[in-house]
């Protein structure tokens, strides 16, 4: 349960690393992912909103979702979803919550959902360094394209039964990302595309605060 | 000697429990309560569950339901757009085409799919009475081939539906409550499930259309 629960947050650790890399960094198409870790050098905290597109054949159109993903390095997070439904994850030095909307206001979801992130945090803490295409989680390729697009693919069987791949294209050749493609099944992927993305501006402390 | 006793109580209310009586109405007539989608549409509700220990969690559920042929599809996710749980019921049986835990207990995906039923479709089974409860609600009550009861009430002057479930013997099992809002009563659907392992949801209404027709209609459709 832990291991796939995991895995989804895994996936955002990796969309945000991506766009956490490629923000500022320049691909040239010769680049293997070594440079990928000397660009993650110098981020040290990054913001962005982000749209969310659920595709499943069940739905005739797909379900949106909207919020606001922050980082500090070197192990600070906050995911955040406004709409349709509110929730939120904050990581902060290996202490993992996630909190629901309920009447009125932000609890702690104390059903499993936390402790899976602390595995996340184990995760994304590998790509924060640059192990990007070092976690034995996954495969990543990097694919040659005017849009270049990376793929990861679980390495772990029991992932791959909760995902299949994940790519990430990134818009044109400075790397921005333009979109996060995360396959559950033939019928049914997650699109998140990130908007007003800002690297290295302050953050009030605040917002890695546990919610009272 | 009292302890026991006590320690037998629920089990002798539980025994004791029936079927409300219901006064037949008589002279007075009135249509059964149908909340209940007459065509096939696809709901969308954020949902809220209680369970044992003050433990929550929410999720987006998604239903599509054909009236005609009896088939529910549903899927279940986190926030995050995780699907947790994903299934077709219809004449075909129950197809699971998606379950991490703690959907792959196959309780778990027969109770969720009974559940759905219970909300979206109308009770299966014979119509057995139509009548008033002790409240003064105006009721019809349905048998179905396992010989469970399922009342269907319309709630005094709010007009409100609630849906009860009973066991053969009488025993109250599930009440579901639809609050009616300009018609559409799954604005708002709360459901109590009295088991072993009691637990609760709250579903609030994100999305709603019909299926295979433009948007524009998808408002108002039971």
């Amino acid at each position: 349960m832990l291991m796939r629960g995991a895995g989804f947050y895994k996936l955002i650790g990796a969309a945000a690393m991506l766009l956490l890399l490629c923000g500022r960094a320049s691909f040239a198409l010769e680049d293997d992912f070594a440079k990928i870790r000397r660009e993650s050098a110098g981020i040290k905290t990054l913001r962005a909103d982000f749209v969310q597109k659920k595709f499943m054949k069940i739905l005739s159109k797909p379900l949106a979702s909207e919020g606001r993903f922050y980082y500090e390095a070197p192990d600070c997070l906050r995911w955040e979803y406004f709409k349709p439904l509110k929730s939120l994850v904050i990581v902060r030095k290996n202490q993992v919550k996630r909190y629901l909307y309920s009447e009125g206001k932000m609890i702690e979801d104390r059903t499993g959902g936390a402790p899976a992130m602390k595995m996340v945090l184990n995760e994304v803490a590998g790509w924060m360094s640059g192990r990007f295409d070092q976690n034995p989680s996954f495969k990543a390729t990097f694919h040659r394209k005017a849009n270049p697009v990376i793929t990861l693919v679980p390495a772990d069987k029991n992932m791959s039964g909760f995902v299949e791949k994940i790519e990430i294209t990134l818009a044109g050749s400075h790397g921005v990302v333009k979109s996060v493609k995360i396959f559950e099944g033939p019928d049914n992927f997650t699109q998140i595309n990130f908007v007003r993305v800002q690297t290295n501006t302050p953050i009030d402390p605040a917002v890695f605060q546990d919610v009272p | 000697m009292k302890k026991p006793f006590l320690f037998l109580l629920p089990v002798f209310l539980l025994a004791c429990q029936s079927l409300p009586a219901m006064n037949p109405a008589g002279q007075e007539r009135f249509a059964c309560p149908s909340p209940f989608p007459k065509e096939p549409s696809r709901w969308v509700h954020s949902i809220e569950s209680r369970m044992p220990g003050h433990q929550r969690s929410s999720v987006i559920g998604i239903t599509a339901i054909e009236p005609a042929t009896q088939t529910v599809s549903c899927a279940v996710m986190t926030p995050e757009g995780v699907v947790l749980f994903e299934a077709e019921d219809g004449p075909q049986g129950l197809q699971v085409k998606r379950a991490l835990p703690p959907f792959d207990l196959s309780d778990v995906a027969k109770n969720m799919i009974a559940d759905i039923r219970m909300i979206f479709l109308a009770p299966p089974g014979a119509l057995e009475g139509k009548g008033f409860l002790p409240n003064g609600a105006a009721a019809c009550r349905y048998r179905d081939e396992k010989g469970e009861w399922t009342d269907v009430v319309r709630e005094g002057p709010t007009d409100n539906v609630q849906i009860r479930r009973y066991s053969p013997a009488g025993v109250l099992k599930r009440q579901v409550r639809l609050r009616d809002k300009k018609k559409n009563f799954y604005q708002r659907v709360e459901l109590q499930a009295d088991e072993i392992y009691p637990y609760s949801l709250e579903m609030k209404l994100l999305d709603v259309r019909l299926l295979n027709k433009p948007p524009k209609h998808s408002k108002n459709i039971n």
